[in-house]
This record gives C-alpha cells, sequence and structure tokens, in this order.
C-alpha cells in the first residue's frame, strides 16, 4: 500500500505535464478559432504532405548516417583502457554542455558562403561550394548535434557485455569477427535500438537546425509547428492537427523499429 | 600408449602487477584421466585452467598438447574447451542455440547439429528444453546446458572450473556422479577445478595440490590422503596431527617424548621430520595401556564420530572416535606402525596441526555457556 502513495507524486507530473497538454493539444486540433468541432484542421495538414516527407526523409538519413558512425565509434570506446574511456565520454558530452543554439550558429559561419569552409577550398583553389542553405547542411546539423546520444546508449550495452561470454564463445571456437556477429552485435541491439530513438525523434520534429542552416527551402515539420504558434500565420488548431500527425506517425515509426528488436523488452520504455 | 600426455605444462610462471602467481609449475596431464587441481582460494587453479585454455599467456614456460608446442595458439583454435566459473551462457539465445553454439561456428550441417544437440541434452537429463529461454532455468539446470554446450564440440580435453560451486549440497553430489559418469562414458580428459577435498578425493583419478602458485603434490587420491608430502597438504586434505619428530634409523621414529615403530624409510639417520597421524587412526584405550596419556579438553558430537581434543603435554591432538568420552578424562592413545606417516621438513612446517587454537575456544566455548559435551 505504502508503493502506491509514493507513486502519487508522479501521477501528479504525468497528469499535470504529460496528459492534460496532450489533452489540450487534441482539442485544439479538432475544432477551429471560435471553438466549434472540426476535422478542417486535419484534412489542411495535407496540404503539408511534402513537409512532413521532407522531414521524415532527412531525419531517415541523419539516423542513418548516426547509426553508420555511431556503432564503430561506441565500439571502439568500449574496447580502449578503462580511465581512457571516462576521458573519451566527458569529450563527447563536451559540446553538448554548450547551448544547443550556439553550436549551431557555428556551424553557420563555417558554412556560410565566404564563411571558413568556403574560403579554405577558395584558397586550396577548388572555389566556392553552395554549402549552406542545402539539405545536406540540414542532416550535417542534426548528425553533429545527435550522434552522442547514439553513442552513448550503444557504448553503455556494450561495455556491459560480461567478458565471461565473450570469452565463452572463443572457447568454443568463435574468432574475433565471429565473436563480433554472433555475441556483440546482436547482444547491442537493444541499445542500437534506443539510439535510433533517441536521434530520430528530435531529428524529424527539429526546427532551429533547419531554420539556420536549412535556409527557407527545406523547412520542416517543426519549422511549420511554430509558425502556426509563434510566426506569421498564427493558427494553433492547425499547429495541434500538425503535432497530432507528427507524433502518430513517429508512433508508427518506432512501432515498426521495435519490430526488429526480438530481445526482451527493456527497451520498451523508450518508445514514445 | 607410450607417450599419452595430452596436455604438458613445462617452467610454466606467470605474474600479474609484479605479483608472482604461478611459480615454476610442471606438470603432464594424461589423456583419459580426471585430474583435479586442489587448494585454497587465490592459488592458482583459475589461472592454470586459462593457461591450457588459451586465456591467459605465461611470462616464462610451453605449454605442450600433443607434444605440440601451444603457447600462442588463440583460443578458438585450441582443442579444449571450457566449463566457466560462473557458466557463461549466451543470453540471447536459447538452449538449443546454445547447445549448437560451437558447431554453428565450424559450420557443421544442421543435421549433425540438431542430432548433436539433442544426444547432448539427453546425456544431461535436459531433453524437452531446447526451446527455452536459458534465463528461465535454475542454477543446476544452466550448470547441465554449460556441460552440454561445452561437450557438444567434442573436445579433446574439458576444463571444469569450479562448475559445481553455486549448487546446494543434494544436487553438488548428483552432478558429482553425473560428471563422473560422462568423462567415464565419453573418455575426455577432465581438469577439475575445486577447492574442496571431499569432491576432489571422491571424483578423480590424480589430485593436484596446490598453494600460493605452486604444486605441492600430485598423486592418486589415496595417496595424497595417506602420503601426503609435507604439512600443508597433510593439513589440507582432511584432519592431521603433525608433530615434530625425530627419525632415529630406517623404521624407528621419535615424538612426543616417545619411539614409536612405523613403516617408513630412507631417511637421514636423526633427521629433523614431520609426523603425521590422523584423527580416525587413534585408538583410545585407559590411561595406563596407553602409548602416550593425555587429558581430555573437549568433545563434539559430528554425527558420525566425537572429536575429541586430548593435550599431550601442551601439544593439543584431535582424536576422532564413535566412543565418547568426558572433558576432564584421562585417556590412553595408541598408535600403530602404519598409523604413522613421516614427512620431510617443508616450509610448511609448524604451521599446521597443532589443534591448539581449535581447542581453546571449544574451551572457552563450553565454559562461558555450560552446555553438554554434544553441543
Ligand atoms: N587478471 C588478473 N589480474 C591481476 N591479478 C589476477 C588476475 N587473475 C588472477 N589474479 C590473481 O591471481 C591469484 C590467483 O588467482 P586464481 O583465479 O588463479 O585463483 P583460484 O585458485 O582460481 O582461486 P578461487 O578458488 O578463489 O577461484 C589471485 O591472487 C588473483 O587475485
Ligand atoms: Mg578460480
Amino acid at each position: 500500500m505504502k508503493s502506491k502513495s509514493i507513486n502519487i507524486p508522479y501521477i501528479l507530473w504525468i497528469g499535470i505535464f504529460i496528459v492534460v497538454p496532450l489533452i489540450l493539444v487534441l482539442l485544439f486540433a479538432f475544432t477551429d478559432s471560435s471553438g466549434n468541432f472540426t476535422i478542417e484542421n486535419i484534412i489542411n495538414v495535407g496540404n503539408y504532405a511534402s513537409v512532413f516527407v521532407r522531414s521524415i526523409w532527412l531525419g531517415l538519413i541523419a539516423t542513418v548516417i548516426c547509426v553508420i558512425l555511431g556503432y564503430p565509434m561506441a565500439y571502439a570506446l568500449s574496447k580502449i583502457a578503462p580511465n581512457m574511456q571516462e576521458f573519451m565520454i566527458v569529450l563527447l558530452m563536451l559540446p553538448m554542455w554548450m547551448n544547443f543554439l550556439l553550436r549551431t550558429y557555428a556551424w553557420m559561419t563555417i558554412l556560410e558562403n565566404n564563411g571558413l569552409l568556403n574560403r579554405l577550398l577558395m584558397f586550396i583553389g577548388i572555389g566556392q561550394v553552395n554549402l549552406i542553405n542545402t539539405s545536406g547542411a540540414v542532416v550535417l546539423g542534426m548528425v553533429y548535434n545527435f550522434l552522442p546520444y547514439m553513442i552513448l546508449p550503444i557504448y553503455t550495452i556494450i561495455s556491459r557485455i560480461d567478458n565471461r561470454i565473450i570469452e565463452a564463445a572463443q572457447d568454443l571456437g568463435a574468432s574475433r569477427r565471429k565473436v563480433f556477429s554472433k555475441i556483440i552485435l546482436p547482444l547491442s541491439i537493444p541499445g542500437v535500438i534506443s539510439g535510433i530513438t533517441m536521434v530520430f525523434v528530435p531529428a524529424v520534429s527539429t526546427f532551429i537546425i533547419s531554420k539556420m542552416l536549412g535556409g527557407g527551402a527545406n523547412i520542416l515539420i517543426g519549422d511549420l509547428i511554430e509558425m502556426q504558434f509563434l510566426g506569421s500565420s498564427y493558427n494553433p488548431n492547425l499547429g495541434s492537427a500538425i503535432s497530432l500527425v507528427l507524433m502518430i506517425l513517429i508512433m508508427i515509426c518506432m512501432g515498426i523499429m521495435n519490430q526488429f528488436d526480438h530481445e526482451d523488452n527493456s527497451m520498451g520504455g523508450m518508445i514514445i | 600408449m607410450a607417450d599419452n600426455k595430452i596436455i604438458v605444462l613445462k617452467d610454466i610462471s606467470v605474474s600479474f602487477d609484479s605479483e608472482v602467481i604461478l611459480n615454476n609449475l610442471n606438470l603432464y596431464i594424461k589423456d583419459g584421466e580426471f585430474v583435479t587441481f586442489l587448494g585454497p582460494s587465490g592459488c592458482g587453479k583459475t589461472t592454470t585452467l586459462r593457461i591450457i585454455g588459451g586465456f591467459v599467456t605465461p611470462d616464462k614456460g610451453d605449454v605442450l598438447f600433443n607434444t605440440k608446442k601451444i603457447n600462442n595458439l588463440p583460443p578458438h583454435k585450441r582443442e579444449v574447451n571450457t566449463i566457466f566459473q560462473k557458466y557463461a551462457l549466451f543470453p540471447h539465445l536459447n538452449v538449443y542455440e546454445n547447445v549448437a553454439f560451437g558447431m554453428r561456428v565450424q559450420k557443421k550441417g544442421e543435421n549433425e547439429i540438431r542430432n548433436t544437440v539433442h544426444e547432448m541434452l539427453k546425456m544431461v537429463n535436459l531433453s524437452g528444453y531446447e526451446n527455452r529461454n536459458v534465463n528461465s532455468l535454475s542454477g543446476g539446470q544452466q550448470q547441465r546446458i554449460a556441460i552440454a554446450r561445452a561437450l557438444a564440440n567434442r573436445p579433446k580435453v574439458l576444463l571444469l572450473d569450479e562448475p559445481l560451486g553455486a549448487l546446494d549440497l543434494k544436487l553438488r553430489k548428483d552432478m558429482q556422479v553425473e560428471l563422473k559418469n560422462i568423462q567415464q562414458k565419453t573418455g575426455i580428459t577432465f581438469i577439475f577445478v575445486t577447492h574442496d577435498q571431499e569432491e576432489a578425493l571422491s571424483m578423480s583419478d590424480t589430485v593436484v595440490v596446490m598453494d600460493k602458485g605452486e604444486i605441492q603434490q600430485v598423486g592418486t587420491p589415496l595417496d595424497i590422503y595417506n602420503e601426503p608430502k609435507n604439512a600443508f597438504v597433510a593439513d589440507f586434505i582432511g584432519e592431521s596431527n603433525i608433530l615434530d619428530g625425530i627419525m632415529h634409523e630406517n623404521y624407528l621414529v621419535e615424538f612426543a617424548g616417545k619411539k614409536f615403530d612405523c613403516l617408513d624409510c630412507g631417511f637421514g639417520k636423526m633427521e629433523p621430520v614431520d609426523v603425521v597421524i590422523r584423527p580416525e587412526d587413534i585408538e583410545v584405550v585407559e590411561p595406563e595401556k596407553g602409548h602416550i596419556c593425555g587429558l581430555v579438553t573437549s568433545v563434539t558430537f559430528k554425527g558420525v564420530h566425537y572429536e575429541i581434543i586430548v593435550d599431550v603435554n601442551g601439544f593439543k591432538w584431535m582424536i576422532q572416535s564413535t566412543e565418547v568420552q568426558n572433558p576432564g578424562d584421562k585417556i590412553g592413545m595408541i598408535l600403530q606402525p602404519d598409523d604413522i606417516h613421516i614427512m620431510k621438513k617443508s616450509k610448511y612446517s609448524g604451521a599446521f596441526g597443532d589443534y591448539s587454537a581449535f581447542s581453546d575456544e571449544m574451551y572457552e566455548e563450553q565454559h562461558n555457556k555450560p552446555i553438554t559435551e554434544e553441543e
């Protein structure tokens, strides 16, 4: 009985900060500006299909790049000397302690037409290349900002694999490659899944990165939603409808993702 | 069968962090025998196994397998399989795939894999468990899966590192019998590690007693028990009274102020020696009829026998007898020549074999709380 009373603050928290806002989003999404029920907002979301496709597509590319870069980094990290590992993790986290906006601004000055990189390219004679305001720049921004969220869960799960299990596999005849493919890789899948969740969800719904690095031509859902609440085209009802659809799409994506996770559902809590 | 040494360890030394763990170890293991490494915790048993398994490379010395030097052969290329101290089953694979692992790695055919897995599971009495998650098994079942997994590879040598350590007494006894049966049925060389002397004596063909990274004695269980080489072995295997003695001539030894006939020879004239007398070999008689007389200081009931501590001129003997004595009684002890075993002096001389500390504890216990002798 005691454990129930301990739960009360958390239930209150969840109620006030999660359930109520969700209900509000639902309410706004299905009403017009004067408060009458309508499904027009939801229908209007369809006009922005191309923004959805672009957001999910860029988020997907960023996530895939994060897996490709992050897995080997996490694996290498788990294999170096333990005291070195701590140091490397601090290095990895260091940029995250800096403001998100600042980090993205930094990339702006690097990628600008007369920014750092272009000056270098001109110096070595390749000439100016248009880097800023491309979808490539947006993906770069996503990968840069979210890569640590891919590396950390994979690293954590790999470094927790019991060394005796690896020795048992070697003992039974598995070479280093076999140990990796038959033991380490399958045992680290839950870490990859949780990394994908932690990168994909913020990548799809980001708005600052696309605004600063993508220019006007590359607006993402996040920007769209922001515009409905703060920007020129003030329309919180449409904004809520877009948010709702985005949420459902992400849930579907994560649902599909979790089908690949045949392990016990220890990561189930990370779906939303 | 002239040269049937399947594994030879030659002058092996290992140090970790400049601490010597194994010191110039020499040992050979015959094909098909059940060898047990026995010794106190930290004496280097696991390290020795890991050298044979390929997980530790010795700083010095050679490891031979069928006369071939395998010092630098990685573990996955050795025809040796290990059952680890904590089983180390693969948590992401079910029972079937755990047992099949070695064969899958070697790319064996599906048919052969299926047959072998079934055969192995049958051998360890776990048929029908193929699809179970290994985490859902009891300790004893996991243990048997580990055995099946190792044997499925058909190793020439099986290394077992305290495989029964985590099991309760009953299951432990059953598994001892089961392991011994499997060893006899398959004819595979078993190298078994334990710090339980009873387990070692009852299961092995050969026992290797180790202490502080050195081999103290190698022999059959009977040899080890009846003819321990030094005070450490005598004390570690069973209970022993160990006294200082002097060998007057062949077959005549003096200790406890008396001369005794014995069966040992080949010592120098008047050579100081250690004398071992097992507590169960001593016959208790009336004081005037005994070779030696002493005062009973404590008696403990042990089920099959009583453990009696007797003070003889300050040296505390232990006697195991089925007849009860009373603390404070004077008794006599008779020692026959074949009850007396003579050992050369070693660095362990004087460290073991007197039950003073033991009996003081008992004495205090009895005087703090007046209970019967059968406490
Ligand atoms: N990798 C290692 N690094 C440093 N010291 C080690 C290492 N492995 C073992 N040792 C040390 O070597 C000594 C012998 O260890 P080992 O594991 O061989 O003992 P053991 O006889 O198997 O003991 P137990 O019965 O407790 O399992 C111990 O003092 C241990 O601390
Ligand atoms: Mg050990």
